[in-house]
């Protein structure tokens, strides 16, 4: 059972609920909802908002499509059980600049960028939060799996207490000054939890499933969205080994990520048996649009360069600290020792063990060594160097 | 919590008093399906019938030019499905704009009215290579509220053999409109903009001309719109039709005062704030403004919290709101986001039935308005 005295303290917001007017980034799904039906409860004067962020019609090739697809409206159903008013931001130009352009650009650098962390960065946290303040909110709430908690004066945060569906990976970006004004009431609940209050609630969205893909990208196929948003700039390229042997063509090297295994087309190579004939993607030639593969061993990566820092702890002008890192966000953090540059955006980190098939435009999110919970900070993989970069192609 | 002050009226009208009378009425006869050749089916036909001379009496017609159908947007559809060039206005709603799938633009000046000049030379150099040519400019601005010069885009229209449509959803029951004065070939109206139930549309047309339908099915209004009459929603468009015409004929004085009140006090309290089209002929109720720093959305939102509801730009169906291209075409481009539309009650006859406004209440308003730049 939810203790809704838990969510008010939680909500770190002096006096009663009902002198708080709080806005909710609303998606449509069920975490959203119930973090607005939970605020409701608790007394506080709530406003929905819903972002429309593209064309959902268009991005769907769907004719007839509404530009706005289901989630909008299954958030304005929520609001009106709710009983709180719902409006709907029209970001789609803000968008496509922000999240879509730089989502396209970063794959044609040969990355493998993650959109929602960009959007989180700029769309929902930069536009939608001046929206709230503008509205009079004391603070703006989401359904993130994450939690902020306010220790001497300073917001920091924390993994969500269900591990299965911590979001910190996404929210690394999060600054302090943010973590201000946005709270995430889900953080503490489990999603099963979660579920049951939709039900109590009786909302329509209380069975939805979640959302797994990037919420642009139909059915995961992100390639297409690149080939559509750059008409042009994807181009056949060659698939060549280590010593440069050509093994195959490929249809441009967005297609590819590093560390893939799968699906790289250049199966049944003659006479080729022995532990090292698995290949894998190992680099992304995009100046000679060139797809480099290899076996597993020239993954292996030692350190790294990362960029746009943005740290949630107090540091000390040139810092040297054993961190755990998060790679990916499905993978389980490693240890290492991170640098930082005199300015604090910049940081190298060097791993205890070799890692794997690191790529750049992914997160490097930085967690406490002690706590494994608390998140110290994070920013972008701009250079993962591999065995490959020590070979002369 | 405050009561909830409504000044969208160019979006609808609520249903009249004598409206929703008639309504009941009606539904109390019993089964009506004007097809049928039964009592009851002749009372259904009655019905048609008495709306469409209430109809052709406000609009000075003959009724027989009347073809209902489920809303305006339906009937501009029908009309267009006939015409290969379209010629329109860039300030046109979009059940025009975007029905029409014209390249054939009319530019408006900085003051919100279509440019004759331009539209003479353009049809000159259009009508040498086309035989039918559509010229569709609407009578009143959904946003600004400014009249259109009907009459001269006619003349101009004539002189070269086009024929001209005019969509009058927002001239209906605000200014006089009089076909025998006029010679529109078609005009488009909408029940709803009048206080009669949303549902129900009306195409008037020149039945000289040849129209072929969209829908097609039993028959129904001789062949133009097959499906079984909506009777309630063409009850309520008879009955609000025969409201208006009953009022003392285009008064709008009680219903321009209040907005001149308001505008007056919006100047006062907060000087920056720009007017669309306060210049130029407009109708009594509307206005659009602005505020350079405030997005109209915005506006919107801290409105309706203050319970007023107001209108922005154009809104899809999901609530999105862009920009207006209304406000865009009158080259004012850098306010487009910015636009805020407040419209009174179309006449005084519908603003008095109800009692729907009051001072106090428009200097609530204003200070709501002129607090939008503090944060």
């Amino acid at each position: 059972m939810i203790n809704i005295n838990q969510v008010i303290k939680e909500m770190d917001l002096v006096g009663d609920p009902s002198n708080h007017r709080v806005v909710v980034a609303m998606s449509g799904g069920v975490d959203s909802s119930v973090t607005a039906a939970l605020l409701v409860e608790a007394g506080y004067n709530v406003i929905g908002l819903t972002m429309q962020l593209y064309d959902y019609g268009k991005a769907l090739q769907k004719k007839g499509a509404c530009c706005a697809g289901s989630d909008i409206n299954d958030a304005r159903l929520v609001c009106s059980k709710l009983g709180i008013p719902h409006y709907v931001l029209n970001y789609e130009s803000i968008f496509q600049d922000q999240v879509m352009n730089d989502f396209a650009d970063s794959y044609l650098k040969g990355e493998t960028p993650i959109p929602c962390v960009r959007c989180n960065q700029t769309v929902k946290f930069t536009d939608m939060f001046d929206r709230a303040k503008n509205l009079g909110a004391s603070a703006m709430a989401t359904g993130h799996y994450i939690r902020r908690k306010t220790k001497q004066g300073q917001p920091s945060l924390y993994t969500g207490v269900d591990l299965s569906k911590d979001q910190s990976y996404f929210l690394f970006a999060t600054t302090r000054k943010q973590l201000d004004f946005v709270r995430f009431p889900l953080g503490s609940l489990t999603k099963n939890e979660t579920r049951s209050v939709a039900k109590r609630h009786n909302l329509n969205v209380a069975n939805k499933p979640d959302s797994q893909d990037i919420c642009f990208v139909p059915e995961g196929k992100y390639a297409e969205v690149v080939r559509k948003l750059r008409p042009g700039s994807v181009e056949v390229g060659n698939i060549i080994d280590v010593n440069g042997n050509i093994l195959g063509r490929h249809n441009g090297i967005i297609d590819f990520t590093i560390g893939q295994r799968k699906g790289i087309g250049i199966g049944g190579r003659k006479g080729v048996d022995d532990n090292n004939s698995i290949l894998y993607v190992i680099g992304l030639d995009t100046e000679k649009n060139n797809v480099i593969v290899g076996p597993k061993e020239f993954l292996s990566c030692n350190k790294i360069e990362i960029s746009e820092c943005n740290w949630l702890i107090d540091l000390q002008q040139v810092s040297e600290f054993k961190v755990l890192v998060k790679l990916r966000n499905s993978s389980q953090p490693v240890i290492g020792t991170i640098k930082v540059n005199f300015d604090n955006t910049l940081a190298y980190l060097l791993f205890d063990q070799p890692q794997f098939g690191v790529s750049p435009g992914q997160a490097a999110v930085f967690y406490n060594i002690n706590e494994i919970s608390h998140i110290l900070g994070g920013g972008w993989i701009t250079q993962a160097p591999n065995k490959l970069a020590e070979t002369s192609l | 919590m405050n009561k909830h002050i409504y000044l969208d009226y160019n979006a609808t009208v609520p249903l009249l008093k004598e409206v929703k009378k008639s309504l009941i009425d009606c539904m109390n006869v019993g089964p009506l399906n004007a097809s049928s050749i039964h009592y009851y089916g002749r009372i259904g036909k009655d019905i048609i019938d008495v709306a469409k001379t209430n109809i052709s009496e406000l609009i000075n017609t003959n009724k027989n030019n009347i073809i209902f159908t489920g809303s305006a947007t339906e009937a501009i559809n029908l009309l267009f499905s006939n015409f290969d060039t379209i010629i329109v206005s860039s300030i046109e709603h979009s059940a025009v704009l975007f029905s029409s799938k014209s390249d054939h633009i009319i530019p408006v000046n900085q003051d919100g009215v279509v440019d004759l000049n331009f539209l003479e030379l353009y049809i000159k150099k259009l009508v040498k290579n086309n035989k039918k040519i559509l010229v569709s400019v609407m009578w009143v601005n959904n946003e600004t509220g400014i009249i259109q010069p009907i009459k001269d885009v006619v003349e101009i229209a004539k002189k070269y053999g086009c024929l001209v449509h005019c969509d009058a959803a927002q001239a209906l029951g605000k200014i006089k409109i009089n076909l025998e004065e006029i010679e529109l070939d078609f005009l488009t109206l909408s029940g709803h903009k009048i206080g009669a139930p949303s549902g129900i549309g009306a195409l008037i047309y020149n039945n000289k001309i040849d129209l072929m339908p969209q829908i097609i099915g039993g028959g129904q209004e001789k062949g133009m719109r097959a499906g079984t009459e909506n009777i309630l929603g063409i009850r309520g468009f008879g009955e609000a039709a025969k409201c208006i015409i009953n009022a003392i004929e285009n008064n709008c004085l009680k219903v321009k005062s209040l907005r001149d009140y308001f505008q007056e006090k919006i100047k006062v309290l907060s000087p920056e704030t720009i007017f669309f089209g306060e210049k130029s002929n407009r109708v009594s109720n509307t206005i659009l403004m602005a505020l350079p720093k405030i997005p109209g959305d915005l506006a919107l939102m801290k409105l309706d919290l203050e319970s007023f509801s107001v209108s922005s730009g154009s809104a899809c169906s999901s609530g999105k709101v862009s920009k207006s291209h209304v406000v865009s075409a009158m080259g004012y481009d850098n306010l487009a986001s910015n636009s805020v539309r407040f419209s009174f009650p179309p006449n005084d006859a519908i603003l008095n039935s109800e009692n729907l406004i009051t001072r106090e209440e428009l200097d609530r308003l204003a200070l709501c308005w002129s607090n939008l730049q503090s944060k």
